[in-house]
């Protein structure tokens, strides 16, 4: 007769354990090892419970059942006032009794979950070896709610991966990869730098990128009305502003397009000149969420993802290149591994300065480092008639006040509009530690000064 | 007759024809198969130095050239992905001592892999997994192997299920144990990305299991990437790529609300990218919903790039700063990137109960241990539909092209 598989399990469990463990007192450890066994399963059993109690409500709203009719522009408006109005987020906010701020609705809706969340806080942990540190205090487990700015919609299903294609910088692999370039009269690139400007994909980039990104986009003409630009629920690669003409925007409850005559759903906007439509497709390639047809004879300008992306990396790793070459100039540095150079290099920050501008001012304490980008400069002293030196693409300067906080010893002048990257002492020591330490790794050798 | 069992048969013709090497083979392939039910049977984690050591050298993690599909009885679906599938496996014609041993099989099709672009992303998958199996959080493969059209990857089986549906039952985590699992989880991302130059690049709820005993192990590891050797001291063999010289990459990928800034600008990024999301983890744990989040995606991703996170007023002051100072956008600034690296998210005040040695040694008790009846118990997982009958076939052409790929699977 066999033993019955649950017993087994448990008594291999017990085994592993021992043979972990090794006790002095295996009576002891057994009893303490069943006692903890049967603490959890017990505990597991009530979750267990919870949640076939709570089967069908996956999507309910972890915040309670509030439903702010305006939640979504709630959303997007309070998120910077959100901390400072917090009336609640005192040091002691966490000793608030368990669901003191709640509101009535709150309260419902956990009490129809299935019991309030609380239950959960018998979860604690402690050390299994018997030491004496305290769990940490229960804090928190009620009182988690803030009724009026979460949105009450989070999906709260399993959520997929998303990825794109895979890309690697130009200089890396040779291959000498230029951005298209699409002849544009000013006024329509204009025309698109105003369409994409609310567009965050696009504000965030600098003026190099933005005129990659601006050539790039390619005119699309549409001859006649009724024809599909996107359909719904199929791969997206391209991005569209609208030139010229008109575009109905539909959407099928179904997620995709369904044959018949009412198959692409609820027309559910219209755009005209100046808007844009599938930006999603910048990012990754993911199932279009509406589908795009036009109204009249018509006009886009169309962008797709592997041309967008490869302008940013190819950018974003040039200029990178780029401070780690001037980087590698600089003797203070000459210590540092790539790796840090290119810490380093993620920290600087560009800034640009119109010419016949003071940089640095002699006299001031400094804390920052510069690497001139582009451009030109000129060092000048009080009491010389002269400039003492120039500066052009890659020269350095400012960089004792990374080690000491003496007064500028001269001035920098721009001479000519001029980008700089920057570094501020406090910036260095976040990232690599005090310099004098990253000095002393190297052979006691003095710096030059500059 | 259905062309697969045509194909079965001819190459069962083809292997009897050569009967000496087959029974070589047949003689390893025995060796392995009780080398797995051995391992099974204790489940060592290794000590941070035989992690390290080439898969060869250590009991787990080699790309075995004896075992088979038909090693393995195929037991129940754990999950799919949009390219693989990963099944409760049993030894085949296994001993009656065998019965009580399973494994997790992933199994992947060649031209799915092919179709959907993901050959780069499986072979860093396969590659990783093989550098880190031992780790005590991260799941082990034991071995990998492939046949014709088809990759595996043998993994240990967490009974306990993800952490994702534990939390989505109780809606969020009380601190404990929030601390709890964050805490296994930072040594988890200190060995990847200070040991292994490893970045992880899809931390959720839904890629963290636990096991028998209550802790957890990271699971796919399809968008892991080496990006840095610098730190690797025990200086494993590894292929360099392109970029990975200089510790950032380019490649978007990851979970939606989960993504850091810099991936969304394309701005190439490295490690730092995992401890942003080791913040939202923190965040969704206590909260039950990441801090980020909206119907439309693209208006995810500028909430994300502004950074602006928002805290439920009872959120303890602890919590606040551990997770703003994660959910930085400027990764020169992010803790966890800056000087110190994950020792500064250690020694941080919301983790300052933790004893972290008790941790890495598994000497804390989970919070949640699950209930098993047996061994091979699935009740902590779902229920997926059976696999589709249709299937695309791996063609002489695509094999020409890409078999070499997977040479070293």
């Amino acid at each position: 007769m066999s033993l019955p598989s649950e017993y087994l399990n448990e008594r291999n469990a017990l085994e592993r354990e021992i043979l972990k463990h090794r006790p002095s007192d295996v009576l002891q450890f057994s009893y303490n090892h069943f006692s903890k066994r049967l603490e959890s399963q017990r505990q597991e059993f009530i979750l267990g419970q919870r949640h076939s109690s709570e089967s069908g409500t996956g999507l309910s709203n972890p915040f309670g059942g509030t439903s702010a009719p305006s939640n979504k522009k709630v959303m997007n408006s309070t998120i910077r006032e959100e901390e400072e109005h917090d009336d609640f987020a005192s040091p002691t906010a966490t000793s608030f009794p368990p669901n003191a701020r709640d509101n009535s609705n709150n309260m419902a809706s956990n009490s129809s979950g299935g019991g309030g969340f609380g239950n959960f806080g018998n979860f604690g942990f402690s050390p299994s070896s018997g030491s004496s540190s305290n769990p940490p205090p229960a804090a928190s487990s009620g009182a988690m709610e803030h009724p009026q700015s979460f949105p009450n919609n989070y999906n709260m299903n399993r959520r997929t991966s998303v990825s794109a294609e895979s890309l690697a910088p130009t200089s890396a692999d040779d291959s000498n990869w230029k951005a298209p370039q699409y002849p544009k009269t000013a006024d329509q690139v204009n025309r698109l730098r105003d369409a994409v400007a609310h567009n965050f994909l696009f504000s965030h980039l600098d003026d190099d990128q933005t005129a990659q990104v601006l050539g790039a986009l390619q005119e699309r003409k549409l001859p006649t009305k009724d024809m599909r630009v996107i359909t719904q629920g199929e791969e997206g690669d391209y991005f569209y502003v609208v030139e010229q003409g008109q575009f109905d925007i539909y959407v099928s409850k179904s997620g995709k397009v369904e044959p018949g005559a009412d198959g692409m759903g609820n027309k559910v906007a219209t755009n005209g000149p100046g808007t844009s439509f599938g930006e999603l497709a910048l990012m990754y390639n993911a199932p279009r969420a509406a589908t795009v047809v036009s109204t009249e004879p018509s006009v886009l300008w169309q962008l797709d993802r592997v041309t967008f992306r490869r302008i940013l990396m190819d950018s974003a790793f040039q200029r990178r290149r780029m401070y780690e070459s001037f980087l590698e100039e600089v003797p203070l540095f000459s210590s540092l591994s790539n790796y840090e150079r290119s810490k380093i290099a993620d920290a600087l920050e560009t800034t640009k300065y119109p010419a016949q501008t003071p940089i640095i001012r002699e006299g001031d304490v400094g804390d920052k480092f510069y690497i001139l980008e582009s451009g030109e400069a000129e060092v000048t002293k009080r009491g010389e008639a002269k400039p003492l030196k120039h500066y052009g693409k890659g020269d350095y300067f400012g960089e004792l006040a990374l080690l000491e906080d003496k007064p500028r010893f001269a001035s920098v002048t721009s001479t000519t509009e001029v980008k700089v990257a920057t570094l501020g002492k406090d910036g260095f020591q976040r990232l690599l530690g005090p310099v004098e330490s990253i000095m002393r790794r190297d052979d006691p050798r003095k710096n030059e000064k500059k | 007759m259905a062309p697969a069992i045509v194909q079965n048969i001819s190459s069962r013709l083809h292997r009897m024809s050569q009967s000496a090497a087959d029974k070589e083979n047949y003689t390893q392939r025995e060796d392995e198969k009780t080398k797995l039910a051995e391992w099974e049977a204790e489940k060592r984690t290794l000590e941070p130095n035989e992690v390290a050591q080439s898969p060869d050298e250590k009991p787990v993690g080699h790309s075995s050239k004896y075992l088979r599909r038909e090693d393995f009885d195929l037991i129940k679906t754990l999950g799919t992905g949009t390219f693989a599938r990963v099944w409760l496996a049993k030894i085949a014609n296994r001993k009656e001592k065998d019965n009580n041993k399973v494994f997790a099989l992933k199994i992947l099709r060649k031209v799915d892999v092919i179709r959907l672009k993901q050959v780069e992303h499986v072979r860093n998958e396969r590659n990783v997994l093989a550098s880190v199996a031992g780790h005590p959080f991260i799941t082990t493969m034991v071995a990998s192997f492939q046949d014709s059209d088809t990759l595996y990857m043998l993994l240990d089986y967490c009974p306990g299920g993800e952490v994702f549906s534990y939390l989505r039952r109780a809606r969020r985590f009380n601190e404990a144990t929030s601390q709890f699992y964050a805490a296994e989880i930072v040594l988890i991302l200190e060995f990847l990305h200070d040991r292994q130059g490893v970045a992880y690049r899809d931390l959720k709820p839904e890629n963290i299991l636990i096991d028998a005993d209550g802790h957890l192990k990271l699971v796919d590891f399809g968008f892991a990437k080496k990006v840095d050797n610098s730190k690797n001291i025990f200086g494993a063999v590894l292929n360099f790529d392109a970029d990975t010289k200089t510790g950032e990459t380019y490649t978007l990928c990851g979970t939606p609300e989960y993504l850091a800034p810099e991936v969304i600008r394309n701005t190439g990024h490295g490690t730092a990218v995992d401890w942003w999301a080791f913040g939202i983890l923190i965040y969704e744990f206590l909260v039950g919903q990441p801090p980020f989040w909206d119907q439309n995606p693209m208006k995810i991703y500028e909430q994300i790039v502004e950074g602006k996170v928002r805290y439920p007023s009872a959120m303890s002051q602890d919590a606040r700063d551990i997770i703003g100072g994660l959910c930085t956008v400027d990764v020169s600034k992010r803790l966890g990137n800056v000087k110190g690296g994950s020792a500064t998210v250690k020694a941080h005040p919301w983790f300052k109960n933790i004893d972290w040695d008790a941790v890495y040694h598994r000497r804390m008790q989970g919070p949640i241990v699950p209930h098993l009846k047996s061994a091979d118990d699935t009740r902590n997982f779902d229920e997926y539909d059976a696999e589709p009958v249709h299937r695309d076939p791996y063609t002489k052409e695509l094999q020409s092209k890409y078999d070499q790929s997977f040479a070293d699977f």
